[in-house]
């Protein structure tokens, strides 16, 4: 009941948080979502295991597939956990030090809250530190060049073996080139950039289980989990002339509902004839290209199986229309919507070798030796779906750096040495920053130091005394350079090895990441701090409307209000 | 004055000021933002006053009516929300000491608010407002920066500046009858895709639909595009449910099947041999169908949505067509229903495909495609440009502008005060308040720049003061705050502007919304009727 003189504006459910104890909480929420996956970062990560509502067990160490599993309720943990997928989206790694970077500068914002600084001042620095980051970036990056192999290999290496599959590096290295490597689109003027890499529609990722790891092998063409509709149906072919189809292969019936009633006994069997005939008729247009193998999306009738085995042909149905555009790039055929439009210029010539292998219990069928494939399968073989799921996250990261490389082949130093030269460089330059934000300037540089901090402590090395020496080395060599020319070849940047917790020089351990990953979890980390950092109130347990729709898009009302 | 109307009139102003506790911090450049969640978890990050009424279950009446009103403001000129609801909640605040402290009714003092209302308008145009064409290439960017200053985008106000700027400048028409220039904000289109940072948004060209072509054999880009839009599906024909066809000849049975395809592939061709070279429909397209746009090079888009449809028919100039039926029975496309553009193409947006139309025939559009880390933060950058989108069409559409920054604000109060002086009758009490409620707007700017609002204030009305009384110093009227440092200076020269449509429609909403809650004395809440009890 209201008491006499109570108003009530709100909603009685609705729960507030407002002032310093919204941004203290979103502080917090920040600071324990980066710790639950701190462990994960580095050469001496430890995975997790994760038991979801199903009951099925996820072993990652992969900060993105971790997050997504957790089940959250607080609004802040939400937007955080967000960074990590769409940076795995926009650049496939780098998804943990988001995390731990994003919930580290808000970490070192509490601070700066209590000595009650505005959090427009607090952003305007972070957004400058940003960029001053970004140039230090450029400073201190170098450029690869990516058909060198062995370089493109010691770079792999570095994100793989953070990993699970750091143990058949090699072979993962290998994979992750040679996929990204075959699905490169040139473009035809310039030969530096690539027009396209499409790793999501063109290297497909089959995971078989049994076998060793070491018989995971990209293939010069595409394979799938198919067997051809007749046992008798030629297995292996040379050189075959492929044929794609994307519809059925079967007598269909109509849309409309039809009954026939049939009166006569030879109507009964017309009909029937009817039904075959139109199959024999669909049959003989593809028969008279001559094609070995055709190949249809849809279903396709034992009668017309039959047919195809009369002529000589192999046949595969119900494949996935992804399936049926890789083998279209690959093989050069064209998907064909009808029969009765098949040309000459339509069939594939450009596979080598057509083959179907068995491996456990199952039937595979390659399509390989293709020319110049532009597409293709990768098979993994191990052990258990489990360490395979595993192996095949690992294998993303991996051909994403590989992918952002082509695209943007420059690297930055890793191991901590980058964010330990900005952290250096944010502090040498706080003097520049007018008045009170030169301590959100000197914060930030502390927040880019959990980085190589974390690095350490996930190996069990002294923090303190490392990283001291290790500050103090970037200081001196910021007083050594101007900070307005790129460094010298020469110039030692000092980071952590990993494993050991040693310094090193980063030129030396060859320890590199891709500038595109690192500079993006910069920027993400960021941007989405400064947004918390702006909340000075939470109401949470509004109820959702039913007009709500049009607050979420405004643009979609706008439409609608248009068209009135 | 019953104690009964008294509490009523208490209760609703506490309602409305504690609207007002919530919006304040997030009001001005240095205004924090509002995280609002609801039942279902779903999150939003605003500093959007709009959005934030909108999305606060607000219970009490007289509380809903100023989210009415505010919404009103945000549909006119769609900002300046904030501030309708700072001046309601202290207009009517300062109406209750009145009615409190010197025994005023409530009549009396909304006839002094709407004398003071009248009178300020008419200084506000007189004195305070500059043409755009005064005031050089600069001001729009202005104008789009100071909207922008107190959002989630303000660290790199520039380029957000300029993208709206480029973007309401590209949608200029001319009205065809009374040859007024509009700058319909609806024409610019905002895609979100999330990835990068916000400094890689853009403005690109065309309206955008975020489809892809219907099959991969069709073309790319279409130049000189004659545009079909279709509000049915071409597919299989297929009768209503329920509906048999019986046949007795087994011939027959293919005959049907044959018709069910012939009836669709005649409407392709229909529209095909209209001259229509992109399709776009909102139910599907068969696969059968697609053969025909590949012939004749034509772009196939499915299950585009109703209302993008109508967007497109607006702009290219064509019609939305729900049946090919004529009025002879038969089926024709006739090829005035087509809409026309210089290019559709389907480019790369981020990860994803778009369908773009460029140089629309009729009206010009362009999209905005932003970029940020996370949904939320695209999301409140969306309804930030909305806002300086609307504030730009404003400034354009009605071609003056005030100065920011709490000017016009001070200018007004000063000039209220001296003019209510001639008033000879309790109403000048409640004028003279009129003028003393404008002063929340330079007062929560600065209590939220963490900035002694008192001393400013005094700083203000002295410089606002002199300019109204001495000759030479008629500059001072620009006055306004420079929150970073405290001090007050010429916003006209720091260029922090606004639509006087924002500043004089809030004003007169506020009074409005005043004046109506004021004038309520009693509060009847009818019980739900219990059909059960009866």
């Amino acid at each position: 009941m209201m008491r006499p003189g109570q108003v009530l504006v709100l909603n009685t459910t609705a729960k507030r948080e407002t002032g310093y104890q919204a941004q203290l909480r979103n502080i917090n929420v920040g600071r324990e979502t980066a710790n639950v996956i701190r462990t994960c970062l580095g050469p001496r990560a430890m995975l997790k295991m994760i038991l979801n509502a199903m009951g099925s067990i996820l072993i990652t160490n992969d900060g993105n597939s971790i997050l997504r599993e957790i089940d959250v309720t607080h609004p802040a943990a939400r937007t955080i956990i967000q960074l990590s997928r769409s940076q795995d989206e926009e650049v496939g790694d780098g998804t943990t030090s988001v995390i731990v970077l994003a919930g580290e500068v808000l970490s070192v914002s509490q601070e700066l809250l209590e000595k009650k600084l505005h959090p427009t001042i607090i952003c305007g620095s972070y957004q400058r530190g940003l960029q001053a980051a970004l140039h230090v970036c450029n400073l201190i990056s170098r450029k690869i060049d990516t058909d060198n192999k062995e370089e493109m290999f010691s770079l792999l290496r570095t994100t793989l073996g953070t990993k699970f599959a750091s143990e058949w590096m090699d072979m993962m290295c290998k994979l992750a080139y040679e996929a990204v490597r075959k699905v490169t689109v040139r473009r035809k003027d310039r030969t530096d950039a690539p027009a396209e890499i499409d790793l999501k529609r063109y290297a497909k990722v089959e995971k078989i289980p049994g076998g060793s790891e070491s018989q995971s092998e990209v293939l010069d063409g595409v394979m799938m989990n198919k067997d051809p509709t007749h046992p008798k149906m030629r297995r292996k072919i040379e050189n075959p002339r492929i044929i794609l189809l994307d519809c059925p292969l079967e007598y269909k019936k109509g849309e409309s509902q039809t009954n026939a009633v049939i009166t006569n006994e030879n109507d009964w069997e017309a009909m029937l004839r009817a039904e075959e005939e139109e199959v024999k008729q669909m049959c003989d247009k593809i028969i008279a290209l001559k094609p070995d193998i055709v190949i249809t999306e849809k279903g396709l009738s034992d009668l017309a199986s039959h047919y195809f085995l009369q002529a000589n042909i192999t046949s595969i149905r119900r494949i996935r229309k992804t399936d049926n555009n890789r083998i279209a790039r690959a093989t050069g055929a064209t998907i064909v919507h009808r029969p009765e439009e098949l040309k000459e210029a339509d069939i594939g010539t450009e596979c080598g070798l057509f083959e179907v292998r068995k491996i456990g219990d199952d039937y595979f069928s390659y399509f390989v030796q293709c020319k110049d494939p532009k597409a293709c399968s990768i098979i993994l073989r191990g052990a258990s779906k489990d360490v395979l799921n595993e192996i095949e996250r690992n294998l993303q990261d991996a051909m994403c750096v590989a992918r952002n490389i082509m695209v943007n082949p420059r690297l930055l130093p890793g191991g901590g040495a980058t964010e330990m030269a900005i952290a250096a460089y944010l502090a040498k330059t706080a003097a520049e920053e007018e008045g009170v934000a030169q301590w959100p300037r000197q914060s930030l540089s502390t927040a880019f130091e959990i980085i190589p901090k974390t690095l350490i402590e996930n190996c069990g090395a002294n923090i303190i005394r490392t990283i001291t020496e290790l500050r103090a080395k970037h200081h001196e060599m910021w007083t050594k350079v101007s900070g307005k020319e790129p460094l010298k070849e020469d110039q030692p940047l000092w980071g952590i090895n990993g494993n050991t917790g040693e310094i090193v020089d980063i030129r030396k351990t060859e320890i590199w990441e891709p500038f595109s990953v690192k500079t993006q979890t910069f920027k993400s980390a960021i941007d989405s701090a400064c947004m918390l950092l702006r909340i000075d109130d939470i109401v949470s347990g509004v109820k959702k409307k039913a007009g709500d729709g049009e607050q979420h898009e405004p643009t979609e009302a706008e439409l609608e209000e248009m068209a009135e | 004055m019953s104690v009964k109307s008294f509490e009523i009139r208490q209760a609703n102003t506490t309602a409305i000021v504690a609207i007002r506790n919530i919006m304040k911090s997030s009001f001005g450049p240095e205004g924090l933002d509002k995280m609002i969640v609801n039942d279902v978890g779903d999150v939003n990050i605003t500093n959007d006053g709009a959005t934030i009424l909108a999305q606060l279950e607000i219970q009490h009446p007289a509380a809903k009516l100023l989210v009415e009103l505010a919404t009103q403001q945000d549909m006119q000129v769609g900002d300046g929300t904030t501030s309708v609801v700072l001046y309601t909640a202290e207009m009517l605040a300062n109406a209750m000491k009145l009615m409190e402290h010197q025994r005023i009714h409530p009549t009396l003092i909304i006839l002094g608010y709407k004398r003071a209302l009248r009178f300020a308008m008419h200084y506000l145009k007189e004195n305070l407002t500059i043409p755009v064409n005064q005031l050089g290439a600069d001001a729009l960017m202005n104008i789009a920066r100071t909207s922008l200053s107190s959002k989630l985008v303000s660290a790199d106000l520039d380029h957000f500046a300029k993208i709206c700027v480029d973007s309401i400048q590209a949608v200029k028409t001319e009205g065809k009858i009374t040859k007024k220039v509009k700058y319909p904000v609806k024409n610019i289109n905002i895609l979100k895709a999330h990835g990068g940072t916000m400094n890689d948004s853009t403005v690109v060209p065309g309206i955008c639909l975020n489809y892809t072509r219907a099959a991969q054999g069709m073309p790319r880009t279409v130049k000189d595009a004659k545009i079909a839009l279709l509000d049915f599906s071409l597919q299989k024909y297929r009768l209503r449910m329920g509906i048999q066809v019986e046949i007795t000849d087994p011939k027959k049975l293919e005959a049907v099947r044959e018709q069910e395809v012939a009836e669709v592939r005649n409407r392709v061709q229909l529209v095909l041999s209209s001259g229509a070279n992109v399709v776009l429909v909102s139910g599907g397209i068969d696969d059968l169908c697609l053969k025909y746009f590949v012939e004749s090079n034509a772009i196939g888009v499915r299950r585009v949505r109703r209302a993008e449809l109508e967007a497109v028919a607006k702009a290219t100039g064509g019609n939305v067509v729900t049946s090919l039926a004529d009025l002879d029975g038969k089926e024709s496309f006739d090829a005035s229903n087509l809409g026309h553009a210089k290019e559709v193409s389907e480019e790369r947006v981020a990860d994803d495909d778009a369908i773009f139309i460029k140089n629309p025939a009729k009206t010009s559009a362009v999209s905005i495609l932003l970029r940020g880390p996370s949904d939320y933060a695209l999301d409140e950058m969306e309804r930030s440009l909305n806002d300086a989108l609307h504030a730009l069409s404003a400034t354009l559409e009605s071609d003056s502008v005030v100065v920011g920054g709490g000017a016009v604000d001070g200018a007004l109060n000063i000039a209220v005060e001296e003019w209510a002086k001639s008033i000879g009758s309790r109403e000048q009490i409640a004028a003279m308040q009129w003028a003393n409620s404008l002063l929340t707007i330079p007062k929560t700017l600065a209590l939220n720049a963490a900035q002694d609002s008192t001393e400013m204030i005094a700083m203000l009305r002295a410089e606002h003061g002199k300019s109204q009384n001495d000759e030479n110093s008629k500059d001072l009227k620009y006055s306004g705050m420079d929150l970073k440092n405290g001090t007050v200076t010429n916003n006209l020269v720091r260029g922090v502007l606004e639509p006087a449509a924002v500043k004089i429609t809030a004003l007169q909403l506020a009074t409005n919304a005043a004046a109506t809650i004021l004038r309520v004395d009693d509060h009847i809440q009818v019980e739900d009727r219990d059909p059960q009890a009866q």
